[in-house]
């Protein structure tokens, strides 16, 4: 992976409007933004159209990353996975209008089938590892596919305060574990 | 919200509002107050740092190259998709001027050149430069033309970067890779025999890459300098 200040320093040219620091920065991380649009909406065509979206967000919005404080991965990560989300949802809302009954638990492979690679690094691994499988599996989902508290209370069949009491809590645990 | 999970406060509220659990509504309300409460905007940014590892630890996924020649035109950066990459890189404001020299100097080639010429470079140089001529390098046949020499006559990579050479031949894919440039002095680089045909109209780029060169094949970083190839 590019180191972080490669990516630091190629966020700011853009801001600086730099067309081929822009270049440069879709070649060193849309295969990672596109696989973020994916696992969200699972689908080749609409993922790509999200992905210049995110881009287009990219080229406007660079010169507001440093008050984000954030590491510029995750940043960009944001960027990616809330246009996905929102492109998720407008097609939810389309699809629940013609379909109002309409189950929207899929049985598409779960986070773990996904064959998410492991980073040693990444201490929110370690600690979804040490919550009960179902629950962080659950956590996974809003997370990495966009699942929302009734994809997710369908899905484990539990009514929809219990799953919302459920998950609220698994963040908590996480949270102590992450800051430990 | 009413409810015993309240009882988490705005730390799980930040934590929905991060996954995107939250309804319209209180999405909504939670926004409003997003924009005036510095201390909740430091929570929702610290759950973002804390979920960010699941999706960098996804195994990249690259989009088809349609795709790259879109997202640059649709920023001004690229011409419109579908016309090929040289086109794309000949709108990189450093490109611009090299490429015109480039033209007009095939053009008076064609023009001036005396003895038959069989497609295959025997003798060339190019001169590679930036647009500021901060970092240039001189590239010629040695003995044979699959033998070149390069020498980075000024400037060198950012720390911890190396320069690697590429050729742009006329209507091929993309660049191709012609290895990493050593750190200082003259570097002989082996030219594939497939490639020497395209030597003659090619031009010759350098960009800085990570130590060992770019990982993906095609440039990652930014390209420094660049040089049409002239035959001898």
């Amino acid at each position: 992976m590019t180191p972080r200040e490669d990516i630091e320093r190629l966020i700011a040219r853009v801001a600086l409007r730099d067309q081929s620091a822009f270049a440069a920065l879709y070649d060193v991380t849309s295969a990672k933004l596109f696989a973020v649009c994916l696992q969200v909406l699972d689908h080749r065509g609409e993922a790509e159209e999200t992905l210049q979206e995110v881009y287009v967000r990219i080229w406007h919005k660079a010169d507001s990353y440093a008050v984000t404080g954030h590491s510029p991965m995750t940043w960009l990560i944001t960027v990616a996975r809330n246009l996905a989300i929102d492109r998720i949802r407008r097609r939810r809302a389309a699809t629940v209008a013609i379909d109002e009954a309409g189950a929207v638990a899929d049985d598409r492979p779960g986070p773990e089938a996904a064959a998410i690679a492991r980073s040693e690094s990444s201490a929110i691994r370690a600690c979804l590892d040490e919550l009960e499988t179902e629950r962080a599996d659950a956590v996974k989902r809003a997370y990495l596919h966009g699942e929302t508290y009734k994809d997710l209370a369908q899905r484990y069949d539990v009514p929809l305060n219990t799953m919302r009491t459920w998950l609220r809590r698994s963040l908590m645990t996480l949270r102590e574990c992450l800051t430990r | 919200m009413t409810g015993p999970e309240d009882t988490y406060g705005d730390e799980a509220l930040a934590a929905e509002y991060v996954l995107r659990l939250l309804e319209a509504p209180d999405e909504q309300a939670f926004e409003a107050r997003l924009r005036e409460e510095p201390q909740l905007r430091a929570l929702v940014a610290q759950w973002e740092d804390r979920f960010a590892p699941l999706a960098d630890g996804l195994p990249g996924v690259p989009p088809s190259s349609r795709l790259r020649a879109a997202v640059l035109h649709a920023v001004g950066a690229g011409p419109a998709p579908r016309s090929g990459w040289l086109s794309g890189w000949r709108d990189r404001p450093v490109l611009r001027p090299v490429l015109a020299a480039a033209a007009i100097a095939v053009v008076a080639f064609g023009l001036f050149q005396s003895g038959p010429r069989d497609g295959t470079a025997t003798g060339y140089r190019a001169e590679l430069a930036s647009e500021d001529r901060s970092v240039t390098l001189l590239a010629r046949s040695d003995a044979s033309a699959d033998q070149m020499l390069v020498e980075v006559t000024a400037g060198s990579p950012p720390a911890g970067r190396v320069f690697e050479l590429w050729l742009i031949a006329d209507g091929a894919p993309g660049p191709v890779s012609l290895g990493v440039l050593d750190a200082g002095g003259e570097t002989r680089i082996t030219v594939p025999t497939a490639l020497l045909a395209a030597l003659p109209a090619g031009m010759l780029a350098v960009s800085d890459e990570p130590p060992g060169g770019s990982p993906t094949g095609s440039p990652t970083g930014t390209v420094i300098a660049t040089g049409a190839v002239e035959a001898l």
